[in-house]
């Protein structure tokens, strides 16, 4: 004889453990005097755990770049104008320009996908793959520096040289082609009289074809970038941003003499 | 004032940890993996444009399942416009179902299929309440109905699909979905 009758929500409510226990106990007594109810009971529980086993998984799976709000915020922080206005009218400007454009429509969660702002990305991601390499940062040695330019030239379809950095106190270890997504990028690596590493890295632009130096910093690297004539360039390295200007400066003059 | 969408470490701290539930509701109700994740990625726009709203809410999860929800809802119309077929027996089953070990001898990937082919209000109740664990209160908020309204969508779910399990119908044929497929805001 129970005191308060058991609704059907009561036992939903069951099923889901949330009854208070003075209630949860009452249903129970109720549930043991009704046998068809307890059955019902059983099956609705068995749905829930298949169910929840059934798309357990999905949460073990790895977060995509794209849902990864770590990532988002490092990219937010280097471009502070994120707002989708400003994304907008960023990416209708690069349809008008073509080529690249439509990546910057791709998601609106991603970092500047274009420009000298990915080519800076670029550029600090190989400096910290290769850089400090203990085993071959590089493809090929400063001894091979003909084949080096011949090869890098080939696959960016630009012509490109190392230029002799020997004024800034850097010796030339050698190079390698990196990938990007917007085709084969260089890289020149160069080594300073207490072993630090600067790099160069360079490759063709459609999009920033020619921009002014900016001063950048990407995961802690800095580094400069700028582009001539639909050729980009980024250097990186350990050295203060100050030598690193001086550096790029060099870089620069050597490239519009040629 | 037009806040950033940059979201800085107390904002990541708060929604990093319903990333992952907001993809299996997504899985459950899209089915299709990429376009589920492409939601979820909707959802985290508009839910950092609009950051400041969610503390209003009763709750941060049951502010981001309700721009999950009504997104979905709007993806699986248009779906529904376009004429693309709702995949119900896709590859899907395989990857949601992990090996059927349990004892109740429920088969997984039936039960997926099964719950697929419930009415959309039912079925959004038993995702958002028996995987999710919303409160009644939080599904009512995300759906905007009566909590009565939950409970009794929430019973009819559990009896029809226990019903569709015990007659072993009908992961075919293929429900319209139609009349149930309702925006619910």
């Amino acid at each position: 004889m129970s005191e308060t009758p058991v609704t059907e929500a009561q036992i939903q409510a069951f099923v889901d453990d949330r009854l208070t226990p003075e209630r949860e106990a009452a249903v129970a007594a109720w549930l043991a005097q009704h046998e068809g109810e307890a059955d019902r009971v059983r099956a609705y529980r068995e749905q829930r755990d298949a169910l929840r086993a059934g798309l357990a998984p999905v949460l073990d799976e790895p977060l995509p770049a794209a849902l990864d709000l770590r990532l988002r915020g490092a990219a937010s922080a280097r471009s502070p104008a994120f707002a989708r206005p400003a994304v907008a009218a960023a990416a209708a400007v690069l349809l008008m320009l073509g080529g690249a454009g439509g990546w910057a429509l791709r998601g609106l969660d991603m970092p500047p996908t274009v420009g000298t702002a990915a080519l800076a990305r670029e550029a600090a991601a190989s400096y910290m793959v290769y850089a400090n390499d203990p085993a071959r940062p590089v493809e090929l040695a400063a001894d091979q520096g003909a084949a080096l330019d011949g090869w890098l030239s080939s696959r960016l379809a630009r012509p490109v040289q190392a230029p002799d950095l020997s004024k800034a106190g850097l010796q030339l270890i050698g190079g390698r082609l990196v990938p990007t997504e917007f085709g084969p990028a260089g890289l020149y690596l160069y080594r300073d009289e207490a072993g630090q590493r600067v790099a160069l890295y360079v490759r063709p632009m459609k999009v920033d074809g020619t921009h002014r130096m900016t001063r950048r910093e990407e995961s802690g690297v800095p580094g400069w970038t700028w582009s001539d004539d639909g050729l980009g360039f980024g250097v990186f390295g350990a050295a203060p941003a100050d030598d690193l200007h001086a550096t790029a400066d060099m870089v620069r003059a050597q490239y519009r003499a040629t | 004032m037009m806040r950033s969408m940059q979201p800085d470490a107390e904002t990541i701290a708060a929604l990093e940890p319903l990333i992952p539930p907001m993809r299996r509701y997504a899985r459950a109700l899209l089915r299709e993996p990429e376009d589920a994740d492409d939601l979820v990625q909707d959802v985290l726009e508009r839910a950092l444009a609009r950051w400041q709203q969610h503390r209003r809410a009763a709750s941060l999860r049951a502010w981001l399942f309700a721009i999950l929800h009504n997104l979905a809802i709007d993806r699986l119309r248009q779906r529904k416009r376009r004429g693309r077929p709702e995949p119900i027996e896709t590859v899907e089953d395989a990857r949601l179902a992990t090996p059927p070990e349990q004892a109740s001898g429920i088969e997984q990937g039936d039960i997926m299929a099964l719950v697929a082919s419930l009415p959309e209000d039912q079925r959004v109740v038993l995702l958002l309440i028996g995987v999710e664990d919303l409160t009644y209160a939080e599904a009512a908020a995300v759906l905007d109905v009566p909590l009565g309204t939950v409970m009794s969508r929430l019973s009819r779910a559990r009896e029809r699909l226990r019903q569709m399990m015990e007659t072993g119908e009908p992961a075919v044929p293929r429900p319209d979905l139609g009349p149930d497929l309702r925006i619910v805001r």
